[in-house]
Parts: structure tokens; sequence; C-alpha cells
């Protein structure tokens, strides 16, 4: 990320130009060479203190921070010095995209290093650069891969989890009484943290001896309710509990989406004699399609990071049965500090869901013209 | 208080019907004990009645008292303010009500005391080692105290990264008095001492007295053709048979279960449970090492003592509760045997101080105790043939964990005031009369120490003297046997075990036979200890087995 | 479901008509009743589990006064129960730090997201912008990809940055990369908001002689608060579970109270009562954010929601 942001015209946004002097321009551009070299002068200057060979130097790191921040307020005011109103416009997006960079490009590039190498904490040797032998592992890690065909399943359960979310806001969005109370109601699973979740319904509401759930399971005449202990229930146990917590999620969007629908349409296929299943069909889901396909992706992307609720009730288990790709890096990254291998694993994960995720925006975008 | 005595009594009488008085019925026998020489033991006396047994679970105040009566031993060797203004960094687990929950109740008089002020991260049991591990591996150590594991002294006190101990703290703590199996070399590291224990850890076997004293059952198990009477099993074999013969037994009207296996894996601990079935099969009284053997650090767990155990396990679960597959083992003590399902688990003391204790347990007066099972024979790895003993039944027990301990560490030595003050706290923490009470109630900790199994003092308390005899019997003979089976203090053991776990999951769900699945776990073994360093694993494995 | 009754009503199948609309009020109000239920129980169970002893939780007893006596069980052991609050209390003064801990860092988080993230969404929503190879879609995605990565693997990077740094166990640092892991939402949802309010606006606004960034601030801001505010909920609900970094970033100045939450699940079993009490109090800010500021939620996505 150097300077060479420039905001470029839109077509979509027809601007006055005003012109700029070149004083002014040669001020802006100044002002953000003196900004980079202060702060590239800074960083050598820590750095070489860092490794040794300065004695000039601070405790750590905070006061390029600071430098950073002030190279980013001097970036922006010379941009809008030099470029008028395109720099002004670069201003909108410069802090967002400044923070993000400086949050994480470190890590990001810190963390393909420690990818290919062998690093186990407790290892006497310490981090050793093993090129691609991690990946070789993964290749041949019968764990992995059974994680990541549980995702499969997961990630279509996000379509049961959407038609639900579905039904629920078209009956929110009904003439109905006490509507307020419903709205809280259905949006209040969304507040709790996946932790406690886990623990008051995984552990407590589905004990097999006293939760309520088995109770209820026995009544309806399943004589031994056990909701962890074969591979396909445990897993649409899970599932079940994942999706309690987010369908308020995707419900809220569609039912915003609903809400916007314009009323003139409505009435007028209602008018044309379409009965309620030919006027969602033909009318409500092809209008929803936009929004429905924010919620989904949005909820896809929250869904391959499933991981706190399987680790807390099942620990992956029965046999595998629930892990997902992120629980499994879990355990291994963690209670085996084998973090070179861990962030392997998380990095080709990353690959995969950006290819997926753009996948689906395409073709996504390819049904509507709108998407991203 | 009014409210839980009352809540106590309702909940013990769901189970126990007639034997709920019986708790109180001690405590007030205290009174026509015959007067012994109180005055020393005055002070151990009062705290042990904090508040006091069968009076509910003891509580935030309860804890702050505790460490306000015992703070003798640091008045001695502290000032009155000497380390005002210091600051110190507490890390430990905050499980609750226990741990860290319970530090911060001690050291509060301690704090208000010395001036000193603590602060305290708190984590949970699952974050505790990879938070551990990843602040050594980035070097970003912000804490002066820690509570740790004796497995992990490798990874810590062997990086240079613990204070050693001062004299004076030695004294204050009185050392000697540790049972035999935790001086050092456990707590030490070349010969250097850094650990103020307040745990000891074995385990012991826990069964229900009801169960093995029915005469219903006697009778079925007698037409059933069972071997012998019915008695509480010595050996795995017989678990394994009185695990069978109960499944769809009745027993007070309900379903009735033997032995409760933990198939669910639990960080990395779920792998003590397999051991605590394996240890009769594989410690071979003339041979200290069990896991691996000595010079090379091979494997033994694919070796047929072992693939033997995870046989058992999958014989014993159809015959379990139902939804056994995924219980850990915090299920299986806590959950199941404390709430009353299933008459025989093996676990840490912690079930002996929780039964009585702990608002979860109806089953506080009938809950007998032994050392872990034996086996009619055991496997000789030098040999690779299965040996009878003369002796009768091998007994192995599982000194899984060696406790947990306070470590101060190394950043507090260049600042001696600091330094003073981390090991005053950590010696409260290990005091002797804290200990006491820490090992009667429920607080994560058991006795360690020969002042702990002074039966008197503990009748006195409240408990019932057959109780608590069978109780700390089983303890001090676990942690005095002479086959015992211990723990390898070696750098990232827990890998191992989580290792273990997760091959151990897949056997049970019936993915893969025991032996193919113990293969799994040697071979990932055999990986890790290339990756750790083999060369030091074998000197480490070696040290810590005194060979 | 019939949502929108036919609307043939002819004379001769009134009674017809009549019955299909109670069947589908019956219907309507039948599945609301459910899915109410199917959302209120958990939460009904962890608040009442907070009120009782361990028998009532092993015999699943449900109806306080009617099948047990609720007990202050739960609180006491946060130091919260009536006959607990006025003493000293170490867990107390714990749970206290740890809950202003938690508030603070979820609303700096969130206002910084919304701020920098607003931004953000109304400079892609208006104009046209190139970093390097970059163009809109590539930032938006780009912006969007920082939620895909599993926050373990950034375990250790962060903490070697933010000890150079000096941020660890700071509100601020936590603070900063919540911003971070919130602000891809914000920025889509407001991006949203932003592509519906029309350009018109902005060009009067213009003509009217104001600048860009006038425009922005006079004109598009006050249209677009709803949305923001559904943003800003949003985020503080994520901000407040969060978890993860919560454990590893901090130590005693910072911490928050999810961590405590998962400590209750120890080696020792599970006092259930004080699990529940403390999710409880974990879950009680959100409900009661959900049940005063629902409405702006809703009426804050719908004008972005179908283009």
């Amino acid at each position: 990320m150097q300077n060479t942001a420039q905001a470029t015209t839109g077509e979509k946004f027809a601007a006055g130009s005003n012109s700029i002097s070149a004083n002014r321009r040669t001020a802006g551009r100044a002002l953000i060479i003196a900004a980079s070299a202060g702060l590239v002068a800074m960083i050598i200057v820590q750095f070489l203190h860092v490794v040794g060979l300065s004695p000039v130097g601070f405790a750590n790191w905070r006061p390029v921070l600071y430098a950073f921040v002030a190279w980013g307020v001097a970036l922006g005011a010379g941009q809008v010095l030099a470029n008028g109103e395109r720099g002004e416009r670069a201003l909108f997006v410069l802090p967002a995209v400044l923070f993000t960079v400086a949050m994480v490009i470190f890590p990001t590039l810190f963390g393909l290093y420690i990818a290919f190498t062998d690093w186990n904490l407790s290892s006497f040797t310490g981090q050793r650069f093993n090129g691609f032998d991690n990946l070789v592992a993964l290749f041949h890690d019968t764990s992995f891969w059974n994680a990541l065909l549980n995702m499969v399943f997961y990630v279509l359960a996000v379509l049961v989890e959407y038609a639900i979310a579905f039904g629920l806001a078209l009956l929110l969005n009904a003439e109905i009484r006490a509507r307020k109370f419903f709205r809280v109601a259905f949006l209040l699973p969304f507040m709790l943290s996946p932790v406690a979740v886990s623990w008051m319904i995984g552990k407590s509401i589905m004990e097999y001896r006293f939760g309520p759930a088995s109770v209820l399971a026995r009544v309806l005449g399943w004589s031994s309710p056990s909701f962890f202990t074969s591979p396909w229930i445990a897993r649409v146990s899970i599932e079940a509990m994942d999706a309690w917590v987010s369908i308020p999620f995707i419900m809220i969007l569609l039912l915003a989406g609903l809400q916007a629908l314009p009323k003139e349409v409505m009435e007028a296929s209602r008018i044309d004699g379409a009965n309620g299943w030919q006027q969602f069909w033909e009318m409500t889901f092809p209008l929803m399609l936009p929004v429905s396909v924010t919620a989904i992706i949005l909820r896809i992307i929250f869904k391959l990071k499933l991981a706190d609720i399987v680790i807390n009730t099942t620990s992956g288990g029965p046999g595998g049965a629930t892990d997902t790709v992120s629980s499994f890096i879990y355990r291994e990254y963690r209670d085996r500090s084998n973090v070179g291998y861990g962030t392997m694993l998380a990095m080709f994960y990353l690959v995969l869901i950006i290819i997926f995720v753009t996948a689906l925006l395409n073709l996504a975008s390819r049904r509507i013209r709108r998407v991203t | 208080m009014k409210i839980e005595d009352y809540s106590r009594l309702s909940r013990r009488s769901v189970l126990k019907g007639a034997a709920a008085a019986s708790a109180l019925a001690a405590s007030g026998a205290l009174g026509m004990l015959p007067s012994r020489a109180f005055a020393a033991d005055d002070l151990r006396a009062q705290i042990l009645k904090i508040p006091g047994v069968g009076k509910g679970q003891p509580t935030d105040a309860d804890f702050q008292k505790v460490g306000e009566l015992t703070l003798g031993a640091t008045k001695a060797n502290v000032k009155q303010g000497e380390f005002a203004g210091v600051q110190l960094s507490f890390m430990g687990l905050n499980n609750q009500n226990l741990h860290n929950v319970l530090f911060r109740g001690f050291l509060k008089p301690w704090e208000d005391y010395t001036g000193a002020k603590i602060t305290w991260i708190d984590l949970a049991q699952a974050d505790y080692n990879p938070r551990l591990q990843q602040s050594i591996a980035t070097n970003t150590i912000d804490f002066d105290l820690i509570e740790m594991g004796a497995p992990f002294e490798g990874d810590v006190c062997g990086k240079g990264l613990t204070s050693e101990m001062p004299d004076w703290v030695k004294k204050q703590i009185d050392m000697e008095d540790l049972v035999n199996y935790l001086k050092p070399p456990v707590g030490t590291w070349n010969g250097k001492q850094y650990r103020v224990t307040v745990d000891g850890d074995a385990h012991n076997f826990n069964y229900r007295t009801d169960v093995f004293a029915d005469a219903d059952l006697a009778k079925a198990w007698k037409d059933g053709g069972g071997k012998g009477e019915w008695v509480v099993p010595k050996t795995w074999q017989q678990v394994q048979a009185v695990t069978k013969f109960l499944k769809g037994q009745k027993f007070k009207g309900n379903d009735v279960y033997g032995y409760l296996d933990a198939p669910k894996p639990w960080g990395g601990f779920g792998f003590y449970f397999l051991g605590s079935r394996a240890s009769a099969y594989a410690k071979h009284p003339e041979d200290k090492a069990w896991l691996f053997d000595t010079d090379t650090m091979k494997p033994r767990v694919n070796n047929p003592a072992w693939v033997r155990a995870i046989q058992d396990v999958l014989d014993a679960l159809p015959s379990e509760p139902p939804n056994q597959l995924n219980a850990d083992p915090n299920e299986t003590a806590f959950s199941q045997f404390l709430g009353g399902t299933g008459s025989m688990v093996s676990w840490w003391g912690d079930v002996g101080s929780n039964v009585k204790t702990n608002d979860t347990s109806v089953v506080g007066d009938l809950t007998g105790f032994s050392i872990l099972p034996g086996s009619d024979d055991v496997y000789n790895s030098k040999t690779g043939k299965w040996d009878t003993l003369t002796s009768g039944p091998n007994y192995a027990p599982n000194c899984a964990y060696l406790g947990w301990g306070v470590y101060v560490m190394a950043r507090v030595d260049t600042d001696p005031v600091k330094q003073k003050a981390a090991w005053s706290a950590a010696a409260h923490l290990g005091g002797k009369d804290l200990s006491l009470w820490c090992a009667a109630y429920p607080s994560g900790f058991q006795p360690y120490r020969n002042s702990h199994f002074n039966i008197p003092e503990w009748v006195a308390a409240g408990y019932d003297e057959a109780f608590i005899t069978s109780y700390l019997k089983s303890e001090s003979d676990s942690y005095n046997h002479p086959n015992a089976a211990i723990e390898p203090r070696i750098p990232g053991i827990f890998q191992y075990y989580s290792l273990a776990e997760d091959e151990l999951a897949k056997i049970f769900a019936g993915q893969s036979t025991a032996q193919a699945g113990a293969d799994a776990i040697a071979a990932a073994w055999e990986k890790l200890t290339d990756q750790i360093g083999r060369d030091n694993q074998i000197k480490l494995y070696k040290a810590s087995l005194g060979v | 479901m019939t949502i929108v009754v036919p609307a043939e009503t002819t004379a001769h199948n009134e009674t017809a008509f009549r019955a299909t609309v109670i069947i589908s009020r019956v219907l309507t109000y039948g599945a609301l009743l459910l899915w109410a239920f199917i959302c209120l129980f958990p939460i009904y169970w962890t608040v009442t589990t907070s009120m009782k002893v361990a028998v009532d939780v092993t015999q699943g007893h449900l109806l306080p006064w009617g099948d047990f006596k609720p007990d202050w069980r739960g609180w006491r052991s946060l130091g919260l129960s009536p006959d607990t609050i006025f003493g000293t209390s170490t867990v107390r003064s714990e749970f206290l730090s740890r809950f202003g801990n938690s508030v603070v860092t979820s609303i700096g988080a969130s206002t910084l997201a919304v701020i920098i993230g607003s931004l953000a969404a109304y400079g892609l929503s208006r104009f046209e912008y190139k970093f390097a190879w970059m163009r809109n879609k590539d930032i938006s995605f780009f912006f969007l990809s920082q939620l895909i990565l599993p926050p373990v693997v950034l375990a250790l990077p962060f903490l070697v940055l933010y000890r150079e740094l000096a941020l660890l166990d700071t509100t601020v640092g936590l603070m900063l990369l919540y911003t971070l892991t919130v602000l891809p939402i914000v920025i889509w949802i407001m991006r949203d908001q932003f592509d519906t309010i029309p350009i018109e606006l902005d060009e009067a606004a213009l003509v009217d002689g104001l600048s860009v960034w006038g425009a922005f601030w006079h004109i598009i801001l006050p249209i677009a608060l709803p949305g923001m505010v559904a943003a800003y909920i949003l985020s503080i609900v994520l901000c407040w579970n969060e978890y993860f970094f919560a454990a590893l970033l901090t130590s005693s100045d910072a911490k928050t109270l999810p961590v405590m939450v998962a400590s209750q699940t120890g080696s020792q079993g599970i006092n259930w009562w004080s699990m529940a009490a403390l999710s409880t109090t974990a879950i009680a800010p959100l409900a009661i954010i959900g049940i005063f500021l629902e409405r702006y939620i809703v009426k804050g996505l719908t004008a972005g929601a179908v283009k």
C-alpha cells in the first residue's frame, strides 16, 4: 500500500471539477512525500534498534504506530491538497483501508511464513522452515478431509435455515397482533453467546436423563433420546443449535427486505387474482432474490467458521462426525501447539473459502446483476 | 445459610431417604468426641468447620475466612504492610468455585495484611495450555505467579522461566510433610526446587456401596452364573463382568449401570482414563516405564496391554448408559456418578471430596473408595508375554498429572521485594493448614501431605469415620504404591494425549479396530517425538521415571 | 402457509372464505407461537436454572413455585444475591470489572467501526476508486475477506504484533481488533443503505454549493441514520460475545465477560446455577437492546434491502 491511492472520477456521479493551482498540487505531493519519508525513516531506525545495530530507538514499536497514524492524516491532507475533490473522495475510503491494512498486513505475512515452517511450541529447536511439507501432510490428513466433508453438510443446511427464516419473516410481515412481541422474541437467540448456548442447550436442555428436550422426545416415543451419539443425529443436533442462534440474523435481513417491497406491485398482483402461493413464487421471491443472496452469503461465511458449539458440545465426536474444519484447526493449533501445520490448514482453508465465495458471488451476480 | 440447609435437606431426601440425617448426625456427634489435646490443632479444627461438612458448598466468604485464619505462617515471615505498592499478576484456572476463585478469596486477607495487590488472569481449562505455550513461544509472559500442573514443568522450568524457591519458603511450607511421590524430582528441574505443591493427584476407584450391598442384585448375580460373590470388583476382569451383568438390571426401581467410561475427548485429559484402565495390564512391577520404551521413545500404546484396555472399553460401552459415547470425564464423575447414575468410576480424588460437599451430589453416604482395580495377568514388554504374578493380581495405580502447584516466574527475581512478595503469596497458598481445608472441601485439590491423613481431624470436621478412612486409604495407597504408574514430565505430553484422544474417538465410534487405532496413535506419537526432538525426550523421560 | 388471502369474494362462497380465513389465522398464530416458544424456552430455562438447586436441575423441574422453590444460589455465587450484595465479594468485583470492560470495548469498537465503515461504504457506493490494481469490487471483497479467516491462526501473529506495539492487555488493543472483525459487516450493510439513496440528492446538494463532504454530512447521513443504528447494534452483539481473542490478548486490565462465562465449565463438574446466572447477566444487556432498539434494526435494514 504505497501512496498511489488515487480516486478517479466515476461516471456514477457527475462532479463539478475545480482547477487546482500548480503550487497547491506541489505542496500536497511534498507533504505526502515528506510524511512517507518520515515514516520510513522511523521504521528503519526502530528496526536497526531492534536487531541491535543501533543504540537509538524506542522501547517498543508503539511510537511507530503513532507515526503511522500521523502519516495517514498527512496522506489524507496531501490528497486533498494535490487532487482537490478527487482527494476528498479518496478520503472516504482511506481510513478504513489504512486501518485494515495496518491491522492485517503483519499478521498475514507472519502467518504465511508460519504456514511454511515446522513449528511445535514444545519443540526444543523452535521454528524450522520446511517448505511444502505441511501442505503435503495436509493432503494425507484424513481428519481434515473428514471435517471438510462435514462442512458440506453444514453449508447445505444453510438453505434449510434460510427457508425457515423466510417463513418466519413472512409471518412477521403479515397482519398480525402483538407483532412487536414476536419480533423481539424471534430476535433474542441471536444475542446469545455460542459458549452459553452450547452449555445451556447442548449440555443442559439436551441432557439425556433430565433435559427437557429428552423428556419431550421420550413423550413423543423416542425411548432413548441421546442427541450426540450416532453420527447423523449428532450432526443434526449441532446444526439445530447453530441454526437456533443464527436464523434470527437471516430472518432480520429478509424481513427488512419484505418491508421494502414496493406496495403497489404487490397490490397489483393481488388484483390480478393471484393466490398467495402464486404471488409468493411469482412476485415476492424473485424480488427478494438480491437480499436473499446477501443473507445466504453472509451466513455461509459465518457458518464456515463454526467452531465454539462443536468444541463445547461434542469435541467433534462421535468419531469426528460433527467435526468442523475450524474445530479441527483449534485442536491442532491449540491443544497440540502444532502451530506451523495448524496455520497451513487455515491458509489452505482460506483459499478454498475464497474460491467458493467468489464462485458463489459470480453465480449470484449472473442471476441478479447487483452483488458485491 | 438457612435456605441452603433447607434445600440441602430436601435434596438429600430424594435419593437417600432416612440416610439424610447422617451427615448432620455426624457433626452433632462432635461434642461427644473424647477431648484430645486440641491446643495445636485448634486452628485446624476451626477451619475445617467452615462452613462444615454437609452445610452446603463453601462460598467466597468462606474462602476469605479460611485465608484469614491461616495467615499465621505469613505473619511470622512478613511484616505488616511490607509489600505495600507491590503489584503481582497471577495466572490460573477460573473453574467454578475452584482454583483462582478460591485463591482470590484466600489471598484477599494476605493482600490486606502485606499491602501487596494481586491482579488475576483467569483462564478456562481449555485455554490454559495454549495460552501458556503461546506466551512462552512469543515471549509475552505477563504473569508473576502461575498455577500449573507438573506435566508442564518440562515446558516452563526446563526453559529457565521460573524462580528458584528460597529456603525460607521451604521452611514455611514444611516441604518434608509432602507425600513421597510428590517429593523431588517432582517440582524440581536440574536439582532446583521450583514448585509449591498445592495438590496431589492419582486416579482412584469410586464405587457405590449400596449397589454392591444389594441382596436382589446379589441373587441375580448368582443366578446368572456370576463368578464369586457379589462384591466390589478388585480386577478389571471383574469390572467388565459386573458392567455387562448390570445392563438391564434394576436397582431401587431404576436402570442401573456399571463402570462409566469417558470416551469423549477432553483436551488431552481424557487419555488418563484409558491410562487407568491400562496401567494394571501395562505397568509391570519390574519395569518403570509403561508408555514408551525408555531407550528409544518407541510408543507402547499399541502393545497387547494397551490394546486390551482399548478393547475393554469397546466391550463395555454397549452396557453403559445410552449416551455414553458423548460423555467426557467431567460428565462421568460429576454429572453421572454424583448424580446417581453408574456404580463405578475412576477419577482423581475430587469425587471423594465432592460426594459430601458438592451441591450436585446425591450419593454422599453411598460411595466407597479403593485403589484402581488390578489385573490377573500383566504384560511384560521385555519378553512380549503375559505374566501371572505369584503375589496375585497386578495393581498399578495411575498417578496421573501429579497435581497442581504454584510457581513463581523468574521475571520477579530482579526486584527483591517483589520476589519475596510473590513467594510469600505462593507459600500462603501452599500452607499446611490451608491445604487441609482444600483437601476437605471442593477445591479441585486433593490431599498431598502426610499430615492430611490424620483421620480424627476429618471425623471432627463432620466426616463419617468409615467413609473418610476408605477415601484417605485409597488416596494414600495410590500415592505410596510401589508399582505406581507415574506421569512422564516430558515437554508436549498433552500433545501426545490429544493426538491419542482423536484416534480413540474414532475407535470408540466404530470407525477403526482397537489394534489399527492403537497403531495409528503410535505412528502419530513417533512423528511428534521427532518433531519435538527425540534425544531430549528420551533424556527427560528417563529423568521423570528416575532411571 | 397462506399469508394473503384470495381476493375473490363472491356471495355464495362467503362461508368457505370465512373458513379459509380462520384456518389461515390458526395456522399463522400456531406457527408464531410455536417459534416464539422455541426461541424463548431456552432463555426461560437459563434464567430459571439460576434459581435452582441441584435436584431441581437433575429432575428437570420447570415451574418456579410450582415444582421447585426458587433459591438465590446462582446469584450468591456471583455475590449478587440479596444476602451477599452488600458484603465483600471477590467474585463480584471480578464480575463487575469484566462487565465494565465488555461495555467499553463493545461500544468503542462498534462506534469506530460504524464511523470508518460508513465512510468507506459511502465512498464505495458513490465513487469509483482505483488503488493499484483494485477497483471497487476488489476493495469490497478485500474488506469482506477479513471476515473469512478462522481467527485461531491469527493467535501467534497478533500476540507478537501486540507485544511489539505494547497493546497486550489494553482495552484499546482489543477494541481495534474488534473493529477489524465487525468492519466488513458494517461496510456491507451500509453500502446497501447508501445504494438505495438516490444520487440526485447528492447532486442537488452540490448544486447548492455544498462540498462532497458537506453533502454527505448534511444530506445523506441523516437519511442513512437508521441503517447505521442497525449496523451498530449488530456490531455490539458480535463484539459483546467475542471470546477467542479476549482470552488470548487480555490478562488482568482489559479482560471481558465471555471468558468468565466460558470458564464456568471446568474440570470439576458444572454448577448449573452459577453458569445460568452468569449467562443471564451476559444476555441481559443485549436483550434490553433487543427490546428497545429492535424496530431500528428492521427499519434500518429496510432502506437498503431490495433494489
